[in-house]
């Protein structure tokens, strides 16, 4: 028996070690998926508050009330409750919406890609804004960008990011009017491309339609902008203490000893930052698709978040369920790919 | 041919470095040259400036640093006070560097492969896949088989003797005229060294380039150096051709080095007559039988056999050497004695109990009795605590000593390993390599052990911090009568502490002897090996004859 573990052992090992990073991550997603299922299934359930109560209002009779519960399989046990709900959830049917009538599927479908391009985009720019104050300013340490990102990076801290989207609204829109309105994803008399990714920019211009992916850009800025400048600071934090430390360390003096050009140097460092830097993307990103609620709210921007809280305001289960689903199983591929690019950035792990 | 003899390849003339106004000249008034096929060896002990002194070579002076007066200049022309593009064209280029502890020297997320061939891009115009060539190409010369798989892997994949290899090789990549090697091969092992010193000294001559060795070892210098600089407290002291130098230094400095390095006092030899070893010779006071130790290899039905069936006892007084290279085994033997590992057969019989299969509760209290000074002291000490406090704690293990007990055995401690008594106070990174080797000694020697397992206790020290070590752990021995396990692959050391050498090799004991027998009739050829590559103070006949050669070529001194 050993030795055949040990045998398959080999094998594995003769496998090309990116390989092997990604086959082993994709395997885990599986009973992680389950797990992930089962926690949010018990979890929603105890939440406080009758839905076929709070949807039939006070006038409700006991019997009516009674009727409506069987309709939504309130009555059976936990645990029938919950093979029923796993078995739709394979199938694509989360079920409907107890406020909107909508199948969740459609709610979600309508309103995730809304929020993923919204803080895709958002890390692409908190990435290129926090790394590149973090390089300047260790590279030119007490130079002006240094000590300029040292209060950036106190003040983003500290400023709540409606704050900032507000103040964004007031001087690009209400006073200088280079923004557009604060009001959802695309121009009112612009019509939203064909759906493809669910990104406005992406779809206009696989439909060639120049107008539209002028406009969806225009009301992403401000968004885009908000959720960056809030959140790059911590990046740009994290990012100098691990790039300052490589930059001082011996193999870097040895790269420079070595008549390597600075830009090499800088990449050298760089790459060997990498690690950290992936985790803290990758759990920032998590985190963005609820935690951008009120910048969605802001902007009216129809999102994941603004459909989360909507859904637990109206005790609306399957809605919630739904976006906890699709939260967490978002979370969880974040994190897969996270894991790997570490692995891949790093070869020092053993996989 | 006469411009060459006429400007010397590299000229320090009066340079001196000091950190800002008012601080003490870190360097002063230096002044050396160096030619062509040259080797320059510049030796001095820790603080001395030696590595400040490489780096001014290359206008890398750490933070802060500057240079206050002086030049340096390379075939006739200055290297300092030039722009940055054009001192970036003479590092690496022109005057390369080669540093202590390769395996810091590498990007650990890059393979060694595009690092060397990095470097020759910096300075070449070629293409990727010519420099890839090029890389392969050298790390043959610089005696790496199977260059093209090696080429792929990763520094945290190869050992230290191979990581030097490839710091070399980008040292030497782009054909340099002179190469600076600062302490390159500290803590390697004694056969490795000599391989890679024998390979830069070939690869300089190839090329013709004039090396500078900065070492602390006054034996690399004796085997491999034309000249030497003798560096204290910033300043050249002495620069002498080696021949000269080795038969009468000039300076008081200069001759405490080379007294220091030559020590090798009388043999220790178990004399008969000695009332100890008479009393007791039957029972041994350590018994190690056919010990065994395995490592699993993750992934493969493999085992690394650590210590592959060993057997050897030492007696009550007596002290025996462990000696071996890196990867021997040696150290997991102390730490299966002292059980910091366990061991997978075998038996461990310590004056007459097995310890191998003790309860780890009864083995507490023998612990008493088996002590270990570790390798790396600073590593080994807790960095929150003072000395005091990390004297003491062992002491813990014996209930009987009050507060007061303690604080006056403590005492004695440091007064035994000859250290000040005010350092009761200090906290372990205020200490030299030195003192700490010292406080883990008085650590090991708190509870008054019967045996001690000291591993390497002589490693990057000083010379003289070496020798005053060595008189250290001798004394001890004289005034405690205690047994003791040195592991080590300091063979210096080992002559004149141990009684008895077992030579290891692939955790096997290949030879075991008294020390003399060893030192001068050793029978296997590793031993041999071991000891040839030992270099001596001393001018070989190869370096005499070097020396005469050049003489009458009337090179510059």
């Amino acid at each position: 028996m050993t030795v055949a573990v040990a045998n398959l052992g080999v094998y594995w090992r003769a496998i090309p070690r990116p390989l092997r990073i990604i086959t082993s991550r994709l395997l885990m997603l599986v009973p992680q998926m389950f797990g992930v299922m089962m926690v949010t299934f018990l979890l929603v359930r105890m939440l406080p508050g009758d839905p076929a109560l709070l949807l039939l209002g006070n006038m409700a009779t006991p019997d009516t009330i009674a009727a409506f519960r069987e309709k939504l399989g309130l009555n059976l046990s936990l645990w029938e409750q919950f093979v029923h709900y796993v078995g739709n959830a394979l199938h694509g049917d989360l079920g409907v919406s107890i406020f909107t009538s909508n199948p969740v599927v459609t709610d979600l479908l309508e309103r995730a890609p809304a929020t993923l391009e919204l803080i895709t985009y958002a890390m692409l720019l908190t990435i290129l804004i926090g790394v590149t104050l973090a390089i300047i300013s260790v590279v030119r340490a007490g130079g002006v960008v240094d000590i300029g990102s040292r209060v950036y990076g106190l003040a983003a801290g500290a400023i709540p990011d409606f704050w900032v989207g507000l103040l964004l609204i007031y001087f690009f829109f209400y006073i200088l009017g280079w923004a557009p309105a604060p009001f959802g994803r695309i121009d009112t008399f612009v019509s939203p491309p064909d759906t493809v990714t669910g990104f406005y920019t992406i779809d206009s211009l696989i439909a060639g339609d120049l107008n539209a992916f002028v406009s969806s850009l225009g009301r992403l800025t401000l968004p885009v902008l908000t959720l960056a400048i809030v959140n790059a600071g911590a990046l740009m934090k994290m990012t100098k203490t691990t790039f300052a430390d490589i930059y001082r360390s011996d193999f870097i003096r040895h790269a420079r000893a070595s008549g390597l050009s600075e830009g090499t140097i800088r990449r050298i460092a760089l790459r060997n930052s990498l690690p950290p830097i992936i985790t803290l993307v990758g759990f920032m990103f998590g985190f963005l698709l609820g935690a951008a609620v009120l910048v969605e709210t802001i902007f009216a921007w129809g999102g994941l978040g603004q459909y989360a809280v909507q859904s637990v305001v109206n005790s609306d289960y399957p809605a919630l369920q739904g976006f906890v689903l699709v939260a967490a199983a978002f979370i969880l591929i974040v994190y897969t790919v996270v894991d790997i690019l570490y692995e891949l950035a790093d070869p020092r792990i053993r996989v | 041919m006469s411009d060459r003899n006429s400007t010397a390849l590299l000229k320090v003339d009066n340079l001196s470095v000091d950190f800002g106004e008012g601080t003490p000249q870190a360097l002063s008034n230096i002044s050396f040259s160096l030619g062509r096929d040259e080797i320059l060896g510049i030796v001095g002990e820790t603080g001395a400036g030696k590595s400040l002194l490489a780096r001014s070579l290359l206008n890398l002076l750490p933070e802060g640093g500057r240079f206050t007066s002086g030049d340096i200049r390379l075939e006739g022309e200055t290297v300092l006070g030039i722009s940055e593009a054009e001192q970036r064209k003479i590092r690496g280029g022109r005057i390369a560097l080669i540093g202590t502890n390769a395996k810091a020297l590498l990007s650990p997320v890059e393979t060694v492969g595009a690092q060397i061939a990095r470097v020759l891009r910096a300075h070449r115009d070629c293409s990727q896949k010519e420099a890839w060539k090029a890389a392969v190409d050298l790390m043959v010369q610089v005696g790496i088989v199977n260059p093209e798989r090696r080429a792929k892997a990763y520094p945290h994949e190869l050992s230290g003797g191979m990581a030097q290899r490839i710091v070399i090789a980008m040292a030497m990549v782009a054909g340099p005229d002179v190469v600076l090697a600062d302490d390159a091969t500290l803590g390697l092992d004694a056969t490795i060294q000599v391989q890679v010193l024998d390979l830069l000294v070939k690869r300089c001559r190839e090329l013709g380039a004039g090396a500078v060795l900065i070492t602390h070892d006054l034996g690399i210098v004796a085997h491999y150096c034309d000249r030497v600089a003798i560096m204290k407290e910033g300043r050249i002291v002495e620069l002498e051709e080696v021949g000269k130098f080795l038969a009468a230094p000039k300076e008081q400095y200069g001759r405490a080095l080379l007294d220091a390095a030559r020590v090798r006092p009388t043999p220790m030899v178990a004399k008969v007559e000695d009332p100890v070893l008479e009393k007791q010779p039957e029972t041994p006071l350590l018994d190690v039988r056919r010990l065994l130790k395995l490592f699993p290899i993750a992934g493969t039905p493999d085992v690394v056999r650590a210590i592959d069936d060993v057997s050897f006892s030492v007696k009550r007084g007596e002290t025996l050497a462990l000696v071996g290279e890196s990867g021997s085994g040696k150290t997991t033997v102390g730490q299966c004695l002292v059980r910091l590992l366990d061991s997978d057969g075998g038996g461990i019989t310590f004056d007459g109990a097995d310890i191998t299969t003790m309860p780890a509760a009864e083995f507490r209290a023998m612990r008493r009795r088996i002590q270990m000074v570790f390798q790396e002291p600073y590593v080994a000490l807790n960095p929150r605590w003072p000395v005091k406090a990390l004297i003491a704690e062992p002491l813990r293990l014996d209930p009987t000593l009050d507060r007061a007990a303690t604080d006056k055995r403590v005492r004695q401690l440091i007064d035994l390993v000859q250290l000040p008594a005010g350092i009761a106070e200090v906290y372990p990174h205020q200490l030299t390599a030195g003192e700490q080797k010292r406080v883990g000694i008085a650590r090991a020697l708190a509870t008054r052990p019967d045996f001690v397992v000291f591993d390497e206790p002589t490693t990057a020290l000083d010379i003289r911090v070496r020798a005053q070590i060595i008189d250290l752990v001798r004394d001890l021995q004289a005034e405690m009568g205690m047994s003791a396990l040195f592991i080590t692959h300091d063979l210096n050391s080992v002559r004149s502490l141990a009684h008895r050498v077992a030579v290891m090799r692939y955790g096997k004991i290949v030879e075991e002897g008294d020390t003399e027998m060893i030192f001068s009739a050793a029978k296997e050829d590793y031993t041999k090996a071991l000891l040839a590559a030992e270099l001596p103070v001393e001018q070989g006949t190869a370096q005499r004859d070097r020396a005469e050669t050049r003489r009458l070529a009337g090179a510059a001194v």
